[in-house]
């Protein structure tokens, strides 16, 4: 009987499909499209697995941990293997079209699904060394895809980005030279037991200032706007709504095994939210070009997941990362379909500059209304994933009587309003034209899929129960105890 | 004093001389010198770590993860400096047109 | 003895943090990299000290010579590209941004108290502490090998080491991606950096080479290093033109990339079934597959720090766009 695990496949195959596109460059793009639907399907027996029995476990080689590295699937992981399966899957149906390149499309693949590859591994990772590398594997493969247009503007953020990839993943390195100074093991199950000392604090230290550099908190976003601008639609749109959340979910797995020591590092942590909320929401409103607004507003919601990370403080934090997921997933869907009808704007136009958008002949609206349906989700509006992600966050934050998280997220949620209006205005204005207006171009494969994910940003909200229950499964943050 | 202690105490100050060099560097090959110190002031700590009192072997599984973190290293620094070399021609383009 | 040992620790630690600072803040650039160099090899001689032979030569191997080579190469292309390739000193090639000085004096202050925190962090931890090394021992005679490291590289972590070979194939994918069209500085054989890296380098090569050849016949062992050295037969062929990469080859250069990391991930899927899990060799030949992979996977490293190092992919030079995709 040869039954493969669904957890295996679920890393294995966009390996092998990286693989066979990498060396079969003029048939790139089926092999990767078939290897992404693969993935797909490995995660749906997974989820049923997951469903069946709360939680998976492939212990690596037969070796048990520590000494061997053990692959484990519960509610939550398996939700980002869907959310980023899904998205994956309809990103790589809108690359198809959006990249008509040769070149671009001969590398997009490869590199997309190594990126696949090493997401799909942070999700069922339990080691922290072997998510070391993980992140590695996605850093590299989503610098690949940020330079993919090869223009100055790109190659210099993507320079930047490598740096901060760099460094954020040696601090994470070090903090895991210590861990293993005190505690003598890096698997996730063992550090629970070890007592707090000297030694893991200092790795619990640089292994977060590392992951908040990776996953672009503000102060340490510098990188991630111009990054997320300049590559190209399907690329941004992975890079923004996928990768950014893999340092993140490291983030909150680890803190469950190695808890934040003190009540004033998670207020300071949702602080930094705060910051990244107000300071991108600025930044957004002065943004010049509709791309680099959205890249901005992918600051603001990091920011909005950490504030909800820290909504309900120390105490809260084993009910608060619910919120957080569900503003993870919302984002992910939303922001994704966000950056591909920005592309398609810019394709059909010929220019992303916001002011100008009112201007051209020509009215993608299809990409338009995408953008607007996105945006819904982005902004929090009801019944979108993002509306219950926020309401969530707020929820909790009442109950627990901090009645300044709420002031913060409602003053975002005000600011991006506001951001987006301008995007709406050079939408709906159609008096700055003399003459005849061409409607766009006919309908492309490359509307379909952002269109698809937007609606699904906004149809997800009223699944948000079923989404609770599920992620739940297999007690990702220690419920049982 | 054993060694343990010594090279544990340098791979740490290495790592810093390496974070101080990241974060003010001027140029962008010293950047890159710079990261690879820090990682080397991380492999330091681990292989220290690994260290046993002779004639006790040392635990192999810290050497297993340098070696990996080297060659980790070289990848992200090769494709570091592949964007260096492609983002100076597309300056000295500019410059020259 | 005690005594002389502590001595020549000091003395060594002390001369790589002097070289560490003086690598960084040297103003001629090539000194700086020639600086790193001596420095990489020192640290792996501390690490020899420490008694992990394995590790230092991978760093001297990969971490200082190939770093060092990819360096020198990147510094040549720069000097090149900005019309500095006559000069004597090298320095501010690529300057980002002027930092001012207290700046930088503000991030020193930062990181010297991170060391300090650090290092009281190191101190506090227990000397010596808890491993895995009664885990090691106990599983060693069910790994198929009789060296721990390779033991850990290639059965108890191999999904790391699976996942560490995916890296380099993706910075190998990353780099012809980010240089194509690339034009290529004029040929660096027999210049500076051949003179530099060829000093700098081949003793370490020799060293290397030498210890694998001893190494090779107790134990399987090292196939990061067997790649490094034959990976720097691969540089000195590509700076000697002995070799010069052809489009033809590209596909021959994509299958050779690939080969370590299809191998490695098809023998940790094949093996599976029947009651084992991916990564659980039978035991009868566990030797044997953990031989196969390591093999596969040195030739998959060798080429692929040789064509990190050579950096473009080689098209057919002023091929029209879209004609080149073969």
């Amino acid at each position: 009987m040869m039954m493969v695990d669904p957890l295996i496949l679920t890393l294995f195959l966009p390996l092998f499909g990286a693989i066979a596109a990498f060396v079969l460059p003029r048939a790139a793009a089926w092999v990767g499209l078939l290897a992404v639907l693969g993935t797909g399907v490995a995660v749906a027996a997974l989820a049923r697995a997951v469903l069946a029995e709360g939680e998976v476990v492939t212990q690596l080689g037969g070796w048990a941990p520590p000494l061997g590295i053990a692959l484990r699937a519960d509610g939550l992981s398996v939700a980002m293997l869907a959310m980023t399966a899904g998205v994956g899957l309809l990103v790589s149906i809108g690359a198809l079209d959006a990249l008509r390149d040769l070149r671009e499309r001969q590398y997009f693949w490869p590199l997309w699904l190594l990126l696949l590859t090493g997401m799909n591994g942070v999700y069922l990772g339990t080691d922290i060394f072997n998510l070391y590398v993980m992140i590695e594997v996605i850093a590299l493969a989503a610098v690949g895809l940020t330079v993919l247009s090869g223009t100055k503007q790109a190659v210099r953020a993507g320079l930047e980005y490598m740096y901060a990839s760099i460094l954020g993943a040696l601090l994470f390195l070090m903090g895991v030279g210590f861990v293993y100074l005190q505690a003598g093991r890096l698997d996730f199950a063992g550090l629970i037991a070890v007592e707090p000392s000297g030694a893991m604090s200092a790795a619990l230290a640089l292994m977060v200032v590392g992951l908040l550099l990776k996953t672009a908190l503000f102060p340490l976003h510098f990188w991630l706007p111009a990054a997320h601008a300049n590559a190209t639609a399907p690329a941004s749109a992975l890079l923004s709504g996928l990768v950014v959340k893999a340092a993140l979910y490291i983030f909150l797995r680890l803190t469950t095994y190695m808890p934040l020591p003190d009540e004033i590092l998670v207020t300071l942590i949702g602080t930094l939210g705060a910051g990244a909320v107000l300071w991108g929401g600025v930044q957004a409103l002065r943004a010049e070009r509709l791309k680099l607004l959205v890249a901005w507003s992918t600051v603001v919601q990091i920011g909005l997941i950490f504030i909800a990370f820290a909504r309900a403080g120390q105490v809260g934090l084993s009910e608060s990362w619910k919120a957080a997921a569900l503003l993870i997933l919302a984002h992910g869907v939303a922001k994704s379909a966000m950056f591909l009808a920005a592309g398609r704007i810019k394709d059909e136009i010929g220019h992303d500059r916001i002011a100008d958008l009112d201007k051209s002949d020509t009215r993608p609206t299809l990409a338009q209304f995408t953008f607007a349906l996105a945006a819904i989700s982005i902004i929090g509006l009801p019944p979108s994933l993002g509306f219950i992600g926020k309401w969530t966050l707020m929820e909790g934050a009442m109950a627990a009587g901090y009645w300044h998280w709420v002031a913060v997220t409602m003053i975002g949620t005000l600011m991006s309003v506001a951001y987006f209006s301008r995007v709406f205005a050079g939408f709906l204005r159609f008096d700055r034209m003399r003459g005849e207006l061409a409607e766009h171009k006919g309908w492309a494969l490359a509307d379909a899929a952002p269109l698809t994910l937007a609606i699904a940003a906004i149809s997800l909200g009223l699944m948000a129960a079923p989404i609770l229950s599920f992620i739940e499964l297999g007690y990702p943050f220690g419920a049982q105890q | 004093m054993t060694p343990d202690l010594i090279y544990g105490l340098t791979g740490i100050a290495v790592f810093a001389i390496g974070l101080v060099g990241a974060l003010c560097a001027q140029d962008r090959l010293r950047r890159v010198l710079a990261l690879k110190l820090c990682s080397v002031g991380a492999g330091f700590v681990l292989v220290v770590a690994a260290w046993r009192t002779p004639p006790a072997d040392p635990d192999p599984v810290p050497h297993a993860l340098v070696i990996t973190g080297i060659v980790v290293m070289i990848s992200a620094t090769a494709v570091a400096l592949a964007l260096i070399r492609r983002l100076q021609t597309l300056e000295a383009e500019d410059d020259d047109g | 003895m005690t005594d002389a040992a502590t001595l020549f620790d000091l003395l060594l630690a002390g001369s790589v943090i002097a070289l560490a600072i003086a690598s960084l803040t040297v103003r001629d650039m090539f000194a700086a990299i020639v600086l790193f160099v001596i420095f990489g090899l020192l640290s792996a001689l501390a690490w020899v000290r420490l008694s992990a032979p394995d590790v230092a030569l991978a760093e001297a191997a990969i971490g200082t010579g190939v770093t060092g080579a990819l360096l020198l190469k990147t510094l040549h292309h720069l000097r090149y590209v900005t019309g500095k390739l006559g000069e004597g000193q090298a320095r501010d090639l690529t300057p980002i941004a002027t930092v001012p000085a207290g700046v930088i004096w503000a991030n020193a202050a930062f990181c010297g108290m991170i060391t300090l925190g650090l290092a009281l962090a190191f101190l506090g931890a227990p000397q010596a502490g808890p491993g895995f090394d009664s885990l090691v021992a106990e599983a060693m005679p069910a790994s198929g090998v009789d060296h721990p490291v390779t033991a850990v590289l290639l059965n108890f972590r191999a999904y790391d080491t699976l996942m560490e070979v995916v890296v380099l194939l993706a910075a190998v994918i990353a780099v012809w991606q980010i240089e194509r069209g690339l034009s290529d500085a004029p040929a660096p054989a027999l210049g500076e950096v051949w003179q530099g890296f060829a000093r700098l380098t081949l003793p370490a090569i020799v060293v290397v080479g030498t210890y694998l050849l001893w190494k090779g016949s107790e134990a399987p062992g090292g196939a990061f290093q067997g790649g490094a050295v034959l990976a720097a037969v691969g540089l000195l062929l590509l700076l000697s033109r002995i070799y010069v990469p052809r489009p033809a080859h590209r596909g021959l250069a994509r299958w050779a990339f690939v080969l370590g990391t299809g191998a490695f991930a098809g023998v940790a899927l094949l093996v599976s079934g029947g009651g084992r899990v991916a990564f659980e060799y039978p035991a009868q030949h566990a030797y044997s597959l953990i031989l196969l992979i390591e093999g596969l996977v040195t030739i998959s490293i060798a080429v692929t720090l040789a064509a990190l190092f050579h950096g473009r992919e080689p098209v057919a030079a002023p091929a029209p766009e879209g004609r080149n995709d073969t």
